[in-house]
Formats: structure tokens, C-alpha cells, sequence
């Protein structure tokens, strides 16, 4: 199940994983961090949507401790240390859960008798999480609680005051829990002589006695700290009566050896949660070590230096004195308790224990016991604002001996470093968590060398850590990539600039070349010869038209060549005109070839003076094209009923009786177009009989009209200047336009000539130049 | 002094043709202008021309003048002549289609005639004929010149024909190309095709040289008789 | 709307190529010819329209180059009215013909002589290739066999090759291009009467 966002709007819950909310549709804030983005510092308002409950539940809890903590002190105020007891509930509070997760039922009494009352106050929740098992709920270092109930004056511990003797334990025998019980019982001050061994002091029965030592501590700790607040060795045996005790006779036999015994360096003190190395690093922390340092220690000890018991390498032993029988259950289950060492505070907690039965280190490790606190009844953290609980190592003569497992779970994870300094064990592993999640937690994270997070997590980039050099090389792989894929670009030439001035050249020299010989009459050029064939067939088809007989003559060319039009028809009709005289019949499926029949008859031709109507007829303007042409072929009468003037076309003497092409004498078709020339052609093909017929066309056209008289389609075929030319040399030069033009037309020719082969293979040669260029840039 | 209309005509054609030839100069208003009142004036002569010589001695006068059967028989092109009217007209212009698609009936049956007996069957007949000696004689032609002429005339049809054959086919690498026989076939033709195209150049330009000559001639001759 | 179009197009076409190969129906040919040269006038009639609409919306949008479309308008009108009283054949429409039409139309054919040699000369500048070369020199060798000499024809260019390419040569290609053409449009007469193209909407 992934985690719930709480919508900031609306409140409502949506999946971590959503980007807006389900329901009011607000963009939800997005608290993942992305890989290679650098955290960002927020506050913590704003995770609070991502907070899951059971860790705001663990907060609420806290908080409600601390309100009760504060409401208590308001009753009874409490030193600032007394705020670590609240912490210690929910410290305790694990105790409380594993008490429970406790199937054996084996609870030491003082155990229970710690738990019931913080099970008062610890969240149900925190009792089921694994921290709980460790008995790390608490927010607050529970060393600081101790001490701050501890030099309590005025009041007891709440952490105390909420212990509750637990229901008795049938199971227990639990004499060894004695001073736990007591602790229960502030008023009652008990003397118990500890044993010898560690197991001994446990097997004490009566829970309801305090132990002498720590009642002895605690009067010693009045005397001497009187009215310090700050006196942890005051507050709790103020607070505590239990918990004033009286040096037991081993106790004191201890200490004097450790005056006469240099204890080992204060950095071999163990930085256990017993707090030996806050002590030895802080001993200067009045606070935690008044109550230590009212108790007989040696010099060593004062200054912080590990307890001989501590400083002991070798594990205390199990006491052999102890009657199994005496032994609680839970003490009897400890089959390879480490021994505690200072030196090595995070003993696995499967080293096997060594037995040793020497008093002396018995004693000291003993006093050792009950000057720190155990592991989890504290933290060994040095904390700024909470000061650490240094028990007096020679008032304790506990040995730390075999401690359950779940205690030793609780302690913090030995690494077995044999290099692990106390430095590790530095007060800043008993680092109070005021940020995230495991927030107002002491000590959370095991405290082993290299494995303590000293400060805030290194924000590590995701991204490729990659040289300049590999950089490069990744940026040159990428182009040479990007080139694979990238379009090739055509390769095209620029559009060429217009030459204006060879444009005006090319005028200017056409202009003269043209002018020159047009306005100086010049005759020098011979008219071509040599008569073709198409040629030869028009001047036989002219000679062949009966005197006098109709002849249809289709104008169809536009009124831009009538210059070459006029020039190369002209001849032909001055021969037919003047020799066979016939009736022409213009029509012309041009708009304009009407008038332009007209033109030709009354200019070139006026010579020969043909009369309108009598010697010629124009039909005027036949629409349709392809349609039009077909239709007169076909029915001429009925097609062009009348002339250009409205009159009646076929009334005339010479039309009388003609119904149909194939009457006529010729058809002559006048045209600049090949396409027309084409129609008229295909049009009449069927229907003109073997009529001949003649083509004059421009020289454009007669290319794609060759074929026609080529395949015998046409008889004749007059073509541009030079075909009139050639005409008109066979009408001896009549009309003598073409002679007049023929100078002119062959300077322009060879000028054309000229230009063509020389300025094309200039430009030749500036193209294949402009193509290697392209080529070699390429 | 009486101008004649040939006068007339002539100043007016010497300032057109001037202002027409000053565009080999650069484009210019005066050529603009002239070319314009051109436009405008054949458009008028044509409109004129189609009145007079199409509308009324087809449609008026019979309708006007005929006898029944002529103008029953009139009606029908002057409602097609209405119907095409209406291409004015965005709204009416679906009116037009049915007078369009009349035209272009008769125009498409009148062009498969042509083309078939008067282009294709004439032409391939005459290809197939350029080696007949019979009519190479009457025309005084050698049999040597007959044959290598026929050849040159055929291989020209034929290669020409087979240029304009672009159906092609995916070949094995991908690309799409003609058939070998094809594609050599092809550019044979485009030679011939080429020599056509220069032959056409050629007309073209000696048709505007000689209305250049026409022109300027008038010029001069005018000026001239001027 | 579209079948009847398409009735009336193949109904008309069938008919008139029916009197080619049918003397009975050549008089229905002539008939539908003849109407069909009727709307061919009266099409001309609705470009002239059209004209005068394109330019006549190009001066109310005081576009530019309105003076000249004015003056296109004033120039049809005139010819047109002049046109209709006096008719196409009077001897004021001779003069606008013989002064306007044929030396504005001529002066802008002699243009093109400039314009087609300067094209050529540039021609082998961006395409230099087999066609082109092809083109330009029998355009050259044609230029020059057309020209004559003070002493008669440019020998063998004049005399043998020019008529060699003009009659042999460029027939061959002349004639292929007929051919062609021929199919192209029997192809399309065809497709018009089967009704697979319509080219008078409704498609």
C-alpha cells in the first residue's frame, strides 16, 4: 500500500503517486526527491501530508506526554531532565511491547514494574513497532530523563512516579529485581545487600526494596549537591527515596580497591548506555555526574576515566554463587551474555560470556554496573541540551554479567570493531533526532563506528560523473549521430540573377542589326534556295485551282504575326489571284481573323482589287473550334447561313449549289498555330474529299505540320518568311515583302547564330565551373 | 488637313509600338499602360465580334425571323445559352453544368473522330509507308534515300513513343525504374526528341524576328511618311 | 444533379460520333453541332464577363493597380459599344485594330525575339546536359541554315543539313509527338463519354 498524501486544500487522502488531487483536482505537492536533484530544505509543515500515521500517531503520543509531562511539572516542576522521563515511556514503552510479545512470561518484576508505567502513556502503536522492541520510542533521551528526574528536587521522576509495581510474576523469582521494584516505591528506601555477582543483586525477592547503594547515592548526592537542580544524584534520591541507598559493604569494598587501582583510560569507559563515556568526555556536565561524583571513586573515575569493572576485559562471571534455583527465569535464559567491556561497549550479544570468579573484578564490574545506566535505560549520546547520565562506577559493583537477548537488542549494535574508540561512542551517537521521521528518537541508528550518521545524509547526485574528457567525446558521438539522421539538403543552384545589361545589350544590337538594313532598303542577302518539297506542293496546288472557282481559306492566326503571315501568304494568293482568279471564302475561327482577312486582301493584295461579295466572301467569326469546323464541313450552308455582314452568304453565283466541302476548289489554311492546323485537318479529313489542301503556317508551327504532309495529308506547306521567301522567288518576287524583310531576317539569324554558340558555351563553361565549385564544397 | 484612318491607325500604331518595345528597357508604366488599353480593347472587339457574329444571326435572327420549327428549335441553345449566363452568378452557377456538360460531350465525341482518322491511322499508315518505293518514285526519291530516311523516321517515331512510356516497376533495391530496354529506348528518344524541340526553338524565334522586322519597318515607315 | 449532367454529356457525345459512322444520325450531328457553336459563342461572352468583374472588383477595393484596370474597363466598353453600333467591320474598328490590336500584339511578339535569345544563351548555365546541348545546337545549326549569304545558302548547313533536320530528323520526333498526343486525347474523349472524368463539375 503506498503511502497517502493529504490534499492541502481539501484535506482528503490520494495516492502518494497522484499529481493532483482526486477530488478537488489541486496539484498535490510533490515531495519526491528526483534523482540527481538536490534536496530540498522544507519545512516541516509541508511533509506533513506525507507523514504516514502511525508515525503522527507517535507524535501525537509525544506530544500528549509532553503536555502531561509540562502539566505535571506545572504541578510539580521538574527540571528540564525531568522531560526526558516523558521520553522514557515511550522508551519503556517497547519494553512494555515486549513485555507482552512475551510469550515465556518471564518478566522480571522490576521490569514490570518499569513498563506498566509507562505503558500508561506510550502509544498502543509504538508498543507494536520494532522500535518499541528496542524500547527507542522515546523522543526524548531517555538519559536525559533520568537526569532530569534524577536531580530533581523537588519531585519525583514522573518516569518513577509512573512506575508501577507490575502484577507479580508468579514465574519470577525475581529477588535480583528488587532494586527495580523499589524503584516503584519512592518512599521506601530500601537496603539490599547487593550480592556479589551480578545475578545475586537480581535474585533479591522483595521488589518493593530500593537498594541501599542507590539510597546511599542519593543522601550522599543531597549532601553534597544540595539544591542544585541540575544534581541528578539530588533529584533522584529526592525523587526517588528508593533510590537512596546505602553503600553496601561490597560496594565500598570495591571502591576502595578502585582507589588504589588506576581505572583504564576514560576513553576505554564504555560508551554504553551505561553513559561512561559522556562521562569521561563531559566531566564537566555537573549535571549528570554530581551524583556520581558524590559517590567514593577513585581519581580515574572522577575524571571520567571507566570503572575497573568497565575497564575489565574480561566479562564478569556469572555468580556461582547463585542457586540456579534463585535465579528469575529471564536471568536464567541468559545462556552467552557478553561480558561487558569497556572497551569494547558494543559487544556482540552472542559473545560468550566469561566466567571469572574473581571478587575484584566481580566488584568492579559490579560497580561498573550501577554507574551506568543500562542500555536501555539510557542513551549514550551527548546531546546539548539534555546532559548525560554518568553513574558513578564505583558505587556499582554490578557486573554487567548476561543480559537477555532483547536487552541486547536494545543495546546499541556493537560493530566488533576491535579499532572502535570510544570516540564512536561519542555523545554524538546518542544524537537526539529533532528532524523527520524519527524525530525527538535518541540513538535510533546504531551507534558503531562509521555506522552513527553524525550528521545530515550527503546528498549524492545520480547523475553520470563524468570527465571533460568523456564529455567530449559523448558530445562528439552525439553529432556525429545527429549527422546520420539529419536531412541532406538538396543541392540546388541559386536562382540566377536576371542580367539587365545583357539584356540591353542584346536590344540594343538587335535593334540595329534589324534597323540598319530595314531603313537602308538594303537587298544584300540572297533569297534562299532551293525549292522543298512542301513548298513545291503548294505552287502546284495553286497552279491547279480551276479559273474563277471557290476557294475556302481559313484565317486562323493572331494578329501578333501578321507581319510573317502576311509575308509568306502573300505570294501565293498574288499567284492565284493573278492567275486563276478565284472566289475566296474567308471564315476563320479567330475573333479577330475576320478583320484580319479583311487587312490582307485590301493590303498585300490590294493590287489585285478583289471586291467584297464578288470576288470574295468573308463568313466572319466560326465559334466551337474542334465543333465548329466539323459542323461547316459538314454542312457549310446550315452552319454559316450568312456572311460577316448578316447578308446571305450562299446566294452569291459562285456558292450556288455548294452544300458541302469536297465543291470547293482548295482549302487553304492560313494559321500560326500547329494545333489549328491539326483540326483542320482531322476535321475535314473525311468529309473534303480529295480536295487539296494547303497549309500556310508560321514558322513555329511547321515542325508539327510536316508530318501531315508527310503522310500525304496536305499537298502543300508554306512556312514562315523563308517559305514565302522561297515562293516569291517562284512569283518572281512578287509582292516582295519577304525581299524586303530577307536582309533583316538573315542578319538576325546569324546574329542569333552567333550569340547562341558563343555566349551558350561561355555559359557552359561558367556552369561546369559553378557545378565543381558546388562539388568541391560539398 | 483630313486625317485618314490609315493616319489615325498609324499614330496610334507608332505610339503603341513604342510604348510596347520600351520594355526592353525595364517594365514601366507606359508599357503597362499600353498593354492594359490592349487587353481591354480586344476584349471589346471579341465581344463585339461574338454579338454580331455569333448571337444575333444564330439566336436573335432566328428567333426573331424564323419560322416555327427554327425558333423551336432555337429555343434549346438559347436556354443552354441562359444556362452558361449563369456561371456569373456563384449562386446559379450549378445551372451551368448542364450546358458544360453538353459541350463537352459533342467536344469529346468530335475529338475521338479526329483524333482516330485523322492523327493516329494517317500517321502510322504513313510511318509504315515511308519505305514505299512505289511513292518514293513518284516523288523522284532514291531507294538509298527512302530506306535511310524511313529509318531515321521510324526509329524517331518509335524511340519518341517509348520516351513517353513511364510505367516502371520496384526493382530488388528498392527503387522504382523502367525496364533496361526501356530506359535505352528512352534516351534515344529523348534525342529525337530534343532535335524536335531545338527544330520548334527555331520556328519560334524566326516567327518573333520577323514580327520585330515587321515592326520596326512600320516604324520606319512611318516616320517615314511622317 | 450529377447524373443528369453525366446523361446529358455521354447522350450528346454518343450521338455526334454515332454521325460519323452513321449517315442517319449526320443531321442530329449537324443539329447538336451547331448548338454547341451557339454556347461556344456565348462562353466567350462569359469570360469577357468575368474580366470585367475581376477588374471592376479590383477598382471598388481600390486595389493597386486599379488606373490600369480603369483604364482596361474604359478601353473594353468603348470597343465593345463602338463595336456594337457601328460593327465589327466599319472602318473605325479598323483603326482600333489596325492602330491597337495588331501593333500592340506584334511589338510584344518582337520582345520575345530578345527574350528567346538571352534565355538560350543562359540555357547550358543551369542545365548542361545531353538534351540541352541537343537543343541548342540544332537550334543553332537551323538559325544558321535559315540565314542566307550574299552569295546564295550557307553551304552544307543551308543547302543539306537544314532540310535534312527539318524533314527527316525532327519528323521523326514530330510525328511521335502526334502520335502520342492522338492517343492522349482519344484516351480522354473516351474516358468523357464512359463518364469516368467530367470535367464540367458534379464529380
Amino acid at each position: 500500500m503506498s503511502d497517502m498524501i493529504k490534499c492541502p486544500a481539501c484535506g482528503e487522502s490520494n495516492l502518494s503517486d497522484q499529481d493532483v488531487c482526486q477530488y478537488c483536482q489541486t496539484r498535490l505537492p510533490d515531495v519526491t526527491i528526483k534523482p540527481g536533484q538536490i534536496p530540498t530544505r522544507k519545512n516541516t509543515a509541508e511533509l506533513e501530508p506525507i507523514l504516514p500515521q502511525w508515525l503522527r500517531d507517535a507524535r501525537d503520543s509525544a506530544r500528549e506526554d509532553d503536555q502531561q509531562g509540562a502539566q505535571q511539572k506545572l504541578d510539580q516542576p521538574e527540571s528540564p531532565q525531568s522531560q526526558a522521563a516523558s521520553a522514557t515511556n515511550d522508551l519503556l514503552a517497547g519494553l512494555q511491547a515486549q513485555a507482552g510479545n512475551n510469550d515465556e512470561g518471564d518478566m522480571p518484576d522490576w521490569l514490570a514494574s518499569i513498563m506498566d508505567g509507562p505503558s500508561k502513556t506510550t502509544n498502543p502503536q509504538t508498543e507494536s513497532s520494532d522500535t518499541d522492541e528496542m524500547g527507542l520510542a522515546g523522543k526524548v533521551d531517555f538519559e536525559d530523563d533520568v537526569v532530569a528526574e534524577l536531580s530533581s528536587d523537588e519531585e519525583i521522576p514522573s518516569w518513577l512516579a509512573e512506575l508501577k509495581p507490575a502484577e507479580p510474576q508468579p514465574d519470577e523469582n525475581d529477588g535480583a529485581n528488587d532494586w527495580l521494584h523499589d524503584l516503584e516505591r519512592p518512599e521506601q528506601a530500601r537496603q539490599s545487600e547487593l550480592p556479589e555477582s551480578f545475578e545475586s543483586s537480581f535474585t533479591d525477592s522483595s521488589a518493593s526494596d530500593t537498594p541501599d547503594w542507590l539510597r546511599q547515592m542519593a543522601a550522599e548526592e543531597n549532601v553534597k549537591n544540595e539544591g542544585a537542580p541540575a544534581d541528578i544524584s539530588a533529584d533522584v534520591f529526592a525523587d526517588a527515596p528508593e533510590l537512596s541507598i546505602d553503600t553496601p559493604d561490597w560496594l565500598q569494598a570495591m571502591r576502595d580497591q578502585e582507589e588504589a587501582a588506576k581505572s583504564a583510560d576514560s576513553e576505554g569507559s564504555s560508551g554504553s548506555s551505561f553513559g561512561k563515556s559522556d562521562a569521561a568526555e563531559n566531566p564537566a556536565n555537573g549535571d549528570l555526574t554530581d551524583w556520581m561524583d558524590s559517590l567514593p571513586k577513585d581519581e580515574e573515575t572522577k575524571q571520567g576515566a571507566a570503572p575497573v569493572w568497565l575497564s575489565n576485559d574480561e566479562p564478569l562471571p556469572l555468580s556461582s554463587a547463585a542457586e540456579p534455583g534463585d535465579n528469575p527465569d529471564w536471568f536464567n535464559s541468559f545462556q552467552a551474555v557478553p561480558a561487558f567491556q569497556p572497551e569494547r561497549p558494543f559487544a556482540p550479544a552472542d559473545s560468550p560470556p566469561h566466567a571469572e570468579s574473581e571478587d575484584s573484578q566481580l566488584s568492579d564490574n559490579l560497580d561498573a554496573l550501577f554507574t551506568d545506566m543500562p542500555d536501555w535505560l539510557s542513551d549514550a549520546s551527548e546531546t546539548p541540551p539534555s546532559s548525560n547520565l554518568m553513574p558513578n562506577a564505583d558505587m556499582d559493583e554490578i557486573a554487567p554479567g548476561d543480559l537477555p537477548d532483547w536487552v541486547q537488542a536494545m543495546r546499541p549494535a556493537d560493530s566488533g570493531d576491535s579499532q572502535s574508540s570510544p570516540a564512536s561512542l561519542s555523545p554524538s551517537d546518542q544524537t537526539l533526532e529533532t528532524h523527520g521521521v524519527l524525530a525527538w528518537l535518541q540513538g535510533v541508528l546504531p551507534a558503531a563506528p562509521g555506522f552513527a550518521p553524525t550528521s545530515k545524509p550527503k546528498a549524492y547526485s545520480i547523475k553520470l560523473q563524468a570527465s571533460d574528457e568523456q564529455q567530449s567525446h559523448a558530445a562528439l558521438l552525439e553529432r556525429i549521430l545527429a549527422a546520420e539522421t539529419a536531412p541532406v539538403p538538396i543541392v540546388s543552384f541559386s536562382v540566377l540573377k536576371t542580367s539587365r545589361a545583357l539584356r540591353w545589350f542584346l536590344a540594343f544590337i538587335f535593334l540595329l542589326i534589324i534597323g540598319i538594313p530595314l531603313f537602308m532598303r538594303t537587298q544584300i542577302f540572297s533569297l534562299p534556295e532551293g525549292v522543298p518539297l512542301s513548298v513545291n506542293g503548294a505552287m502546284q496546288v495553286a497552279q491547279s485551282i480551276p479559273e474563277g472557282a471557290p476557294v475556302l481559306v481559313a484565317f486562323d492566326y493572331e494578329p501578333a504575326r501578321v507581319g510573317e503571315m502576311e509575308a509568306a501568304t502573300a505570294p501565293l494568293f498574288d499567284q492565284l489571284m493573278l492567275l486563276r482568279h478565284p472566289y475566296l471564302i474567308f471564315i476563320s475561327t479567330n475573333a479577330t481573323g475576320a478583320i484580319l482577312a479583311e487587312r490582307f486582301i485590301s493590303g498585300p493584295l490590294a493590287v489585285h482589287n478583289y471586291q467584297y461579295g464578288i470576288q470574295y466572301l468573308n463568313l466572319g467569326y466560326l465559334p466551337g473550334g474542334q465543333m465548329g469546323i466539323r459542323a461547316f464541313a459538314q454542312n457549310p450552308r446550315v452552319t454559316t447561313p450568312s456572311d460577316m455582314s448578316l447578308s446571305s452568304a450562299w446566294d452569291s453565283a459562285p456558292l450556288e449549289g455548294i452544300v458541302s466541302l469536297s465543291q470547293l476548289a482548295a482549302l487553304i489554311v492560313v494559321t500560326d498555330d500547329a494545333d489549328a492546323a491539326r483540326t483542320w485537318i482531322e476535321q475535314t479529313e473525311s468529309v473534303r474529299g480529295g480536295i487539296p489542301l494547303v497549309v500556310i503556317s508560321s514558322a513555329q508551327a511547321a515542325p508539327m505540320i510536316q508530318p501531315y504532309f508527310e503522310s500525304w495529308q496536305i499537298s502543300g506547306l508554306i512556312s514562315g518568311l523563308y517559305g514565302g521567301a522561297l515562293f516569291e522567288q517562284y512569283n518572281a518576287g512578287r509582292p516582295g515583302t519577304a525581299r524586303s524583310y530577307w536582309d533583316a531576317y538573315s542578319l538576325g539569324m546569324l546574329l542569333a547564330m552567333a550569340l547562341v554558340f558563343g555566349g551558350g558555351l561561355w555559359n557552359l563553361i561558367l556552369g561546369l565551373r559553378d557545378r565543381i565549385a558546388i562539388r568541391e564544397a560539398q | 488637313m483630313m486625317f485618314s484612318p490609315d493616319h489615325i491607325a498609324g499614330v496610334i500604331s507608332f505610339l503603341f509600338t513604342i510604348l510596347v518595345l520600351s520594355y526592353l528597357i525595364g517594365d514601366n508604366p507606359l508599357f503597362r499602360i499600353a498593354v492594359y488599353i490592349f487587353v481591354g480593347v480586344s476584349s471589346g472587339y471579341v465581344a463585339a465580334v461574338a454579338w454580331w457574329q455569333v448571337i444575333v444571326p444564330r439566336l436573335i435572327y432566328p428567333l426573331a425571323y424564323g419560322s416555327v420549327s427554327e425558333k423551336a428549335i432555337t429555343a434549346i441553345p438559347l436556354l443552354g445559352a441562359v444556362m452558361i449566363l449563369m456561371k456569373i452568378s456563384p449562386r446559379l452557377t450549378g445551372l451551368a453544368r448542364i450546358a458544360m456538360a453538353f459541350l463537352v460531350g459533342v467536344g469529346a465525341a468530335v475529338i475521338i473522330a479526329g483524333a482516330l482518322s485523322g492523327t493516329l491511322v494517317p500517321q502510322i499508315s504513313a510511318t509504315i509507308n515511308a519505305f514505299d518505293m512505289n511513292a518514293a518514285n513518284a516523288r523522284n526519291i532514291s531507294m538509298v534515300e527512302v530506306i535511310f530516311n524511313g529509318a531515321f523516321i521510324l526509329a524517331g517515331t518509335i524511340f519518341t513513343l517509348i520516351y513517353f512510356h513511364f510505367g516502371a516497376r520496384p526493382k530488388a533495391d528498392g527503387s522504382i525504374r523502367r525496364l533496361g530496354l526501356i530506359e535505352i529506348s528512352a534516351w534515344i528518344g529523348r534525342i529525337f526528341i530534343g532535335i524536335t524541340l531545338g527544330t520548334i526553338f527555331a520556328g519560334v524565334y524566326a516567327a518573333a524576328l520577323t514580327a520585330l522586322i515587321e515592326r520596326i519597318s512600320s516604324l520606319i515607315n512611318f516616320l517615314g511618311n511622317f | 444533379m450529377r447524373v443528369f449532367t453525366a446523361v446529358i454529356a455521354i447522350a450528346a457525345g454518343v450521338l455526334v460520333l454515332g454521325g460519323y459512322f452513321f449517315p442517319a444520325l449526320a443531321d442530329v450531328q449537324t443539329l447538336l453541332l451547331n448548338w454547341a457553336i451557339i454556347l461556344a459563342g456565348f462562353a466567350a461572352l462569359v469570360g469577357i464577363f468575368n474580366l470585367i468583374a475581376v477588374h471592376m472588383g479590383k477598382i471598388r477595393g481600390h486595389e493597386k493597380g486599379r488606373t490600369y484596370s480603369a483604364l482596361l474597363i474604359i478601353g473594353l466598353v468603348a470597343t465593345f459599344f463602338f463595336g456594337m453600333i457601328l460593327r465589327p467591320q466599319h472602318a473605325m474598328m479598323k483603326i482600333v485594330m489596325n492602330g491597337i490590336i495588331i501593333p500592340t500584339e506584334a511589338a510584344l511578339m518582337g520582345i520575345l525575339t530578345v527574350s528567346l535569345v538571352y534565355a538560350v544563351i543562359r540555357l547550358l548555365r543551369r542545365r548542361a546536359d545531353m538534351m540541352g546541348i541537343i537543343f541548342l545546337v540544332t537550334a543553332a545549326l537551323l538559325m544558321l541554315g535559315s540565314a542566307t549569304l550574299p552569295f546564295g545558302n550557307i553551304p552544307l548547313i543551308g543547302t543539306l543539313l537544314h532540310p535534312w533536320i527539318t524533314q527527316i530528323l525532327a519528323l521523326g520526333g514530330a510525328r511521335g509527338i502526334l502520335i502520342g498526343v492522338a492517343l492522349g486525347t482519344l484516351t480522354t474523349g473516351l474516358r468523357i463519354l464512359f463518364g469516368a472524368d467530367r470535367p464540367y463539375g458534379g464529380n
